[in-house]
């Protein structure tokens, strides 16, 4: 306090020097900070901790700042959980799916719109702006996937979300910065737009297409609800819905997998709770150990997106 | 056949697959919401306009005199309302900290920290508040060390709203402020030398300088989070919500999810969902139309 008072009077007699003044503010700014750092981040650390805590101190809720014992045989458990790696595998492969397609789509998309020469370009902006605000809803779409035969299948989650008008709008955005030099050169030696968009717009298009696919691949990882609606056949359900399943519905008992164990005293005293921190765990370790490294993309995306057309 | 003709033909074609998905998936919904005007049941022809029973708007008239219609209004709006009232100015400050912070290090970990909950999945986020609101979790654990008693706060309908608040913003903050961020950046430093020689402090020049930066920015994102005060996030409800809180916690999107879909009442669903989409369109160009007349920035 009396630090505090003499600053500030400092200050009041000499306003030039404020930077001599300002150590009290950055010492208490950098504490907020890091405040706000370890409140954002202590939710992740508790379940990581009490993950590998063991079962007894996790039961008890002893567990709040350290890991009290060390045991690892949730994580055994999960691992050898043959359905936890089916929707992993699931999860893979609709990823790798939704990407390519996001690309695709948003590509052959933009590209014509950036043509000034074609026929109708208002009419297709709107056709395109019109689903961004209007939608028929869940219902509709769910009585047409079940019409068109998809319900149940992987398609379902892979063919409604192939196309994203968002990113049709961003990558056009992206070819308009491109000169018409380019453009017309590759023109006057006879190629065709397919050959122009392939050969000289795409491989200097990498930046705004690693920004979709970012979005696409994060997008695809964390959903669910077009699981939950589409799928009711688990075999088909990607990691999200496993794990819906498993920490929200509690449909799938975990204790179940260590059948071959029962003898196991120690497997025994697994606390149902404390395998749902290992399964979290687990499953948000790719996610956790990447985004440090995709999230300029997403940032580039968000700015991109804000920007005025 | 002329040059001009064949090269829009090429570019239609190239545009085609992109045309046909459009008009299949969201065209085709658009015109089934038809059906929230007959009695449709699985089987009948498809959002056909002949050989079925219109019903007018009685979908709509039941859904108003239906016992959910006051709950669901009011707890939609609340919940989006709080978000908004007690979220909607932490990125704004968390942007202003951020802002003060020298660039290095220490700077770059806080704003990567703060972002990790928005790339987690909400069913993660779900599985994780569950578990901390339990009966026996962290939260009434913590609760026991100060002394106080358990309280049931996944079952207390009262403690719905708070938890949801929380939750929501403790996943956005971070990620929201960078617009903010992005807005101060491009603030002229000579600005702030300018403003040290006239003998500003810190404070001073936040106030003068680096708000005044990102005042349209936060007048933009305050209309259109006006504009959203009927969309609760309904698929993170749906996750962490259950029947003995519904009295505070369902809300439209998740009262369509319930009764529309998993009840196959698709026509009365349908009602809702367009009675929804419409109110929330309004908003939007209200919000809009508000943003064009005060700001130069329109979404249409």
């Amino acid at each position: 306090m009396v630090r505090g008072s003499t600053m500030a009077a400092s200050v009041r007699r000499n306003p030039n020097k404020i930077k001599q003044g300002s150590v009290a503010v950055d010492i208490v700014l950098y504490a907020l900070a890091l405040f706000i750092c370890l409140i954002t981040l202590y939710p992740f650390y508790l379940v990581v901790i009490m993950s590998i805590s063991s079962p007894t101190e996790v039961a008890a809720m002893n567990v709040f700042w350290y890991p009290k014992g060390f045991f690892l045989d949730s994580y055994k458990l999960i691992v050898s959980d043959t359905k936890m790696w089916w929707a992993y595998s699931n999860t893979l492969i609709y990823v790798a799916a939704g990407t390519l397609l996001n690309c695709l789509t948003a590509v052959l998309g933009a590209y014509p719109l950036t043509v000034r020469t074609l026929k109708g370009r208002k009419w297709l902006v709107a056709f395109l702006l019109i689903p961004m605000y209007f939608g028929g809803g869940l219902i509709p779409s769910y009585l047409l996937v079940n019409k068109l035969g998809l319900y149940n299948t992987m398609f379902a989650v892979i063919i409604p979300g192939m196309v994203s008008i968002w990113n049709i709008i961003l990558v056009r955005t992206f070819f308009t910065t491109i000169p018409d030099g380019l453009k017309e050169s590759a023109f006057i030696d006879g190629a065709s737009h397919l050959q122009l968009l392939f050969r000289v717009i795409l491989p200097i298009s990498k930046p705004i297409l690693a920004v979709i696919a970012i979005y696409s691949v994060v997008g695809i990882w964390n959903s669910w609800f077009d699981a939950l609606v589409y799928l009711p056949n688990e075999k088909l359900h990607p990691l999200q819905m496993y794990l819906y399943r498993v920490v929200v519905q509690q449909s799938v008992d975990l204790k179940m997998l260590s059948l071959e164990d029962t003898k196991n005293a120690v497997a025994n005293m697994l606390s149902n709770i404390q395998l749902k921190y290992a399964i979290i765990v687990f499953t948000t370790l790719p996610v956790i150990f990447t985004y440090p490294f995709f999230q300029k993309y997403f940032i580039k995306g968000a700015l991109l997106g804000s920007l005025k057309e | 056949m002329s040059f001009r003709w064949r090269d829009n033909m090429q570019l239609y074609l190239i545009m085609l697959p992109v045309l046909v998905h459009i008009f299949i998936f969201s065209y085709i919904p658009m015109y089934g919401v038809i059906i929230a005007f007959q009695n449709y049941y699985p089987g009948k022809p498809f959002f056909s306009l002949h050989d079925t029973d219109w019903v007018g708007f009685r979908h709509f008239i039941d859904f108003f005199n239906g016992p959910y219609f006051g709950r669901l209004m009011r707890n939609t709006f609340l919940l989006s309302f709080y978000f908004l009232v007690f979220g909607f100015w932490v990125p704004i400050l968390f942007a202003l900290l951020l802002n003060e912070l020298k660039s290095g290090i220490f700077k770059k970990y806080v704003q990567t920290a703060s972002y990790l909950p928005h790339f987690i999945s909400n069913v993660v986020v779900a599985g994780m508040v569950l578990s901390f609101i339990n009966t026996d979790g962290i939260v009434n654990a913590i609760v026991k060390l100060f002394g106080g008693t358990p309280v049931a706060l996944n079952t207390e309908p009262g403690y719905f709203p708070a938890i949801y608040t929380i939750t929501s913003i403790w996943k956005s903050f971070g990620w929201s402020s960078i617009l903010y961020l992005a807005a101060m950046s491009s603030v002229d430093p000579h600005l702030y030398e300018a403003a040290k020689m006239d003998g500003a402090n810190r404070f001073k020049q936040m106030l003068h300088i680096t708000l005044p930066s990102i005042r349209p920015t936060i007048f933009i994102l305050l209309i259109f989070a006006i504009g959203n005060l009927l969309s609760a996030n309904s698929e993170f409800i749906l996750l962490i919500y259950n029947p003995m809180v519904y009295e505070t916690a369902d809300v439209i999107g998740t009262y369509l999810y319930r009764d529309g879909l998993l009840g196959g009442n698709f026509s009365s669903g349908t009602a809702v969902g367009l009675f929804i989409s419409l109110l929330n369109f309004t908003l939007l160009y209200i919000a809009n139309s508000l943003s064009r007349k005060y700001s130069d920035y329109a979404l249409w």
